[in-house]
């Protein structure tokens, strides 16, 4: 049983970090139609430039902030220089600009901060938490991953539903045309959206990293697993990307968990792949698919 | 009746209301000798490798309702998309009050004064009616290009949308339901008082009517007459079925195949019965 | 223009051209021309799947894991010779290109992108999970030598470049002819416009799950040549970055095209390479000499993309039409669906999903229903 709550908290607290990556590929697709492969690399990144402020400053939460600040340019700087262009081209380019870009962070890098894996602190205490005498099986680290990615999606949410600006952001995603024909500068509107995918990501980036270790290709696993969460709950849909992290993050912690030895490590993929596979055959659209109108 | 966002009275509120007044001013500069609201000259646009226009001149008199005409692929929506911005004029000029605005983006074009309804229901129909129509007040200045205080800013849209709401009860009713869930009707509706909000000095209207009940039709081409005579708005009105067309319209214009072949006030359009059974199919 | 004698005359005309490098470059570029002929191989069936199909794989480097694995035990255990091995290979990477052409069939756009991602990365894991039939991380030893005919003194590289660019050339002339025939005809107009290509009575689910299928044997043909060439079948080389870089080959090369195939290929085994020379001679420091030529590679992938959005075929094409002017009897299948618009110069909108074209009259269906992300 104690192994039951750990397994599950554990998986919840890996599952919002697929959830934070989930939802920023699922901005970035209503947005723009685009999936980011570099989402991940972006992440990494970001932290990179974490560690190196708290290297110098010896502050965690210095580096914190810079790294989400980090996200915001990157993700748009990402979109005016090198996503723009593919806008107007066949949908494939954007695949492969994405997964050269994914490619050039990472030789980045490697040339800037080296290759070696580097330990990440986590923001809290990584011991577990006891309650009496029994332990909880998840820290206070694990409590905050899952406060921070909920917050910001909450922040998030709001921001959409009640601002004039998320209205901007929302009639862009579900029709462009009528945003830009109504005035709305939908290039900025863009902009903004890739910022605060790349701001999600970073996010994900430090909340991982600890366990993760950070090198190049650290975030490579983990935006597979995000995608995977986002194609699961459906890529329009952001409560979606959140059901589906949980629901990912979950399964294959009680399969690493339960699945005894070295086959149970190895099966993880192969158990994330069942679950995509099962939750396509029967929405092939995700399971959140309705969240989307087709205009016929 | 409500000043547009820059304060001034321009544009679309206060013209003459007699049906005379508006006929005479119907093509171009007429007596005033002012510039008409709206003048395509020899537009050439396309679509990739398919020229669609091949040099269309259209004038649309202030206040007074053009029809543009044709059969299907003459070359309508396509005229209307490249005033609005939504594809770009590859020759040829689209003026504005006298300014060239040919080859701005639909962003611009919008917060210049063209307000386009493209055909089909162009509502959102993920977003509530309020949402909606608050996407039409996308095109007004911002609050830091005003250096108006927020309040003020906030007061005057909520004026605008009870204004819109007044003209157009079954919106108000359904104000916070989702777009989806209106009827054709009213979704056109919604979609010409989004542009109204634009506030603008030209209004597009694509096939406004296009899907319609008959009796539905009817309302919708009342609404557009209104709209001309009691705000004086210049009403560019694209439509297939040219027999209703002509029957509220001012002048005319006939497309055929990307040009022009006609260009007179409705009553001779509508008399020319050669005409009719070439070009209009009735 | 490509008729099948033309089409075989310039098979012929590469088959000669590979021999003749073969015996004038050192043993260094005979394995690189044998790499580049694996790429053509699997890189020929993806863009056939993903250009002409309409449908996006980034698990096809799973197919060629398998076809690689196959032959390794086959070629371990029961000693055949190498061209049944290749036989048995392509037959079991078409089933299991059936296999998941079946479950595919119903996605689309990015949905089959995460299906074929997810493929990829899981299925080398079966390798680690087994790792007494598949050697885990260790990988299984493969064995291939030269045929006594040749003599004894005839390099062995050599010999693995005329093998391996045979087998691309075969299945070059294959694809091809296959996409002249009425099998490509329906896979594109499944590509633009699966509704229309029902109504006109072509089996949908069909012609999809044959584009798999053929694409899976490709790639499980050219994971049978990696095997032989590099001697060892181990999951590192089967990675999630195979399958991307299959995809990469193929749409930088030009999407749904052959020669674009070649091209592609030629990007992926050469600019690596290249720039690790440059870097090496420079005496760049191993961090930085190391990822340089990673560096580069991205660099070169966006900017290729930027700035021939048909990819390196179709800039030839450009290229060829402004100097020689159009080519009015070119019967190069389309590689871009029929309704294309080819925006930019036309289009100001960013009109998301909706492609900005002529109006339909008011009588036909309209359908915009989304597309695979093809050119």
């Amino acid at each position: 049983m104690a192994e039951f709550l750990q397994l599950t908290l554990s998986g919840i607290s890996f599952g919002m970090v697929y959830a934070a990556i989930a939802l920023s590929l699922v901005l970035i697709w209503r947005g723009t139609r685009v999936l980011n492969y570099a989402q991940g690399g972006m992440a990494m990144f970001t932290t990179f430039i974490a560690i190196e402020v708290i290297y110098r400053t010896h502050n965690y939460w210095a580096g914190f902030v810079v790294a989400l600040a980090a996200g915001l340019v990157l993700g748009a700087i990402c979109e005016l220089t090198v996503i723009r262009p593919t806008l107007s081209r066949p949908p494939l380019n954007a695949v492969i600009v994405t997964i050269g870009l994914l490619i050039l962070l990472e030789g980045l890098a490697g040339i800037l901060f080296g290759g070696q894996f580097r330990s990440f602190p986590a923001a809290f205490s990584i011991t577990g938490l006891k309650v009496g005498g029994t332990a909880l099986g998840v820290s206070r680290f694990d409590v905050f991953v899952v406060a921070a990615v909920l917050a910001t999606t909450l922040v998030l949410a709001v921001v959409f539903k009640y601002t004039s600006a998320g209205l901007r952001m929302r009639a862009t995603a579900f029709n462009a045309t009528i945003a830009q024909l109504s005035g709305i500068r939908v290039a900025r509107v863009l902009t903004v959206g890739w910022a605060l995918a790349g701001l999600l990501g970073a996010l994900a980036g430090v909340l991982v990293s600890p366990s993760t270790f950070l090198y190049p290709n650290s975030m490579d696993i983990i935006f597979v697993y995000g995608f995977t969460a986002a194609v699961i709950g459906g890529l329009d849909s952001p409560a979606g990307a959140v059901v589906g992290g949980l629901l990912l993050g979950l399964a294959l912690s009680y399969v690493g968990g339960y699945v005894g030895g070295s086959v149970g490590s190895e099966l993880t993929s192969l158990v994330a792949f069942g679950i995509l596979i099962a939750v396509l055959m029967i929405r092939p659209d995700g399971l959140f698919a309705g969240a989307r109108m087709r205009r016929v | 009746m409500s000043n547009g966002p820059d304060g001034s009275s321009a544009g679309a509120d206060h013209i003459p209301v007699s049906a005379d007044d508006t006929a005479r001013e119907g093509d171009g500069a007429g007596l005033t000798g002012r510039a008409a609201p709206l003048e395509v000259q020899d537009l050439v646009a396309g679509y990739g490798g398919v020229t669609a226009l091949h040099g269309v001149t259209v004038t649309a008199g202030a206040g007074a309702i053009t029809a543009v005409l044709g059969a299907n692929g003459a070359g309508k929506t396509t005229l209307l998309r490249a005033v609005s911005g939504m594809i770009k004029p590859r020759r040829g000029r689209v003026l504005l009050d006298g300014t060239d605005v040919a080859g701005r983006g639909p962003e611009q074009i919008v917060r210049a004064g063209i307000a386009h309804v493209p055909e089909g229901h162009g509502v959102i129909a993920e977003l509530t009616v309020e949402e909606n129509l608050r996407i039409g007040m996308m095109s007004w200045p911002s609050r830091l290009a005003r250096r108006r205080a927020p309040e003020s800013q906030r007061a005057d849209r909520a004026a605008a949308l009870d204004e819109e709401f007044a003209r157009f009860k079954p919106l108000a009713d359904r104000r916070r339901k989702l777009a989806s869930t209106l009827s054709g009707g009213e979704r056109q509706m919604l979609v010409i008082a989004r542009a109204l909000l634009a506030r603008p000095r030209v209004l597009l209207l694509d096939e406004p009517s296009l899907g319609l009940a008959p009796r539905v039709m009817a309302q919708v081409m009342d609404l557009v007459v209104r709209l001309s005579r009691e705000r004086g708005l210049t009403i560019v009105l694209v439509e297939q079925n040219a027999r209703s067309a002509l029957s509220i319209a001012d002048h005319g214009f006939v497309l055929n195949l990307g040009r022009v072949v006609a260009s007179a006030d409705a009553p001779t359009l509508a008399a020319d019965v050669a005409l009719r059974h070439h070009y209009l199919g009735f | 223009m490509w008729t099948l004698p033309r089409r075989l005359g310039v098979i012929i005309v590469l088959a000669a051209i590979v021999v003749f490098l073969s015996v004038k470059l050192n043993a260094f570029r005979d394995y690189q021309i044998a790499e580049i002929a694996v790429y053509v191989t699997a890189i020929a069936g993806l863009t056939v799947l993903t250009g002409l199909s309409g449908q996006i794989s980034l698990g096809n480097g799973a197919f060629m894991a398998i076809g690689a694995y196959t032959t390794a035990l086959l070629l371990l255990h029961l000693s055949w010779p190498f061209y049944a091995v290749l036989v048995v290979a392509a037959a079991i990477t078409a089933v299991s290109g059936a296999v998941v052409g079946i479950a595919a069939a119903r996605l689309r756009g990015p949905y089959l992108a995460g299906a074929t991602l997810m493929l990829g990365v899981a299925l080398p894991s079966i390798a680690y999970a087994w790792p007494g039939v598949f050697g885990g991380d260790q990988g299984l030893n493969v064995v291939f030598t030269t045929p006594s005919f040749l003599g004894a003194n005839f390099p062995l590289t050599r010999w693995q470049a005329w093998v391996c660019a045979a087998v691309a050339l075969v299945t070059l002339l294959l694809l091809g002819n296959l996409g002249h025939s009425r099998i490509g005809r329906n896979w594109r107009a499944v590509r633009d416009d699966d509704v229309a290509a029902a109504l006109d009575g072509v089996n949908v689910a069909a012609a999809r799950i044959r584009a798999f299928v053929v694409s899976a044997t490709s790639a499980g043909l050219a994971g049978a040549l990696l095997a032989i060439l590099t001697g060892l079948v181990a999951p590192g080389a089967y990675t999630i970055t195979l399958s991307i870089a299959l995809l990469t080959g193929a749409v930088i090369g030009g999407l749904g095209s052959l020669a674009g195939a070649l091209w592609g290929s030629l990007v992926i085994v050469l600019v690596p390479t290249y720039a690790t020379d440059v870097a090496t001679s420079h005496g760049l420091s191993s961090s930085v000499g190391a990822n340089i030529p990673i560096v580069a590679y991205g660099v070169v992938l966006i900017l290729v993309m930027l700035v021939f959005p048909q990819g390196i075929q179709g800039g030839l094409r450009r290229i060829m039409i402004a100097f020689f002017g159009p080519n009015q009897k070119s019967r190069t299948w389309r590689t871009a669906p029929a309704n294309n618009v080819t925006p930019s110069a036309d289009t100001l909108l960013i009109s998301g999903d909706e492609t900005l074209s002529p109006p339909e009259p008011p009588d036909k269906p309209t359908s915009q229903h989304e597309k695979e992300g093809t050119s």
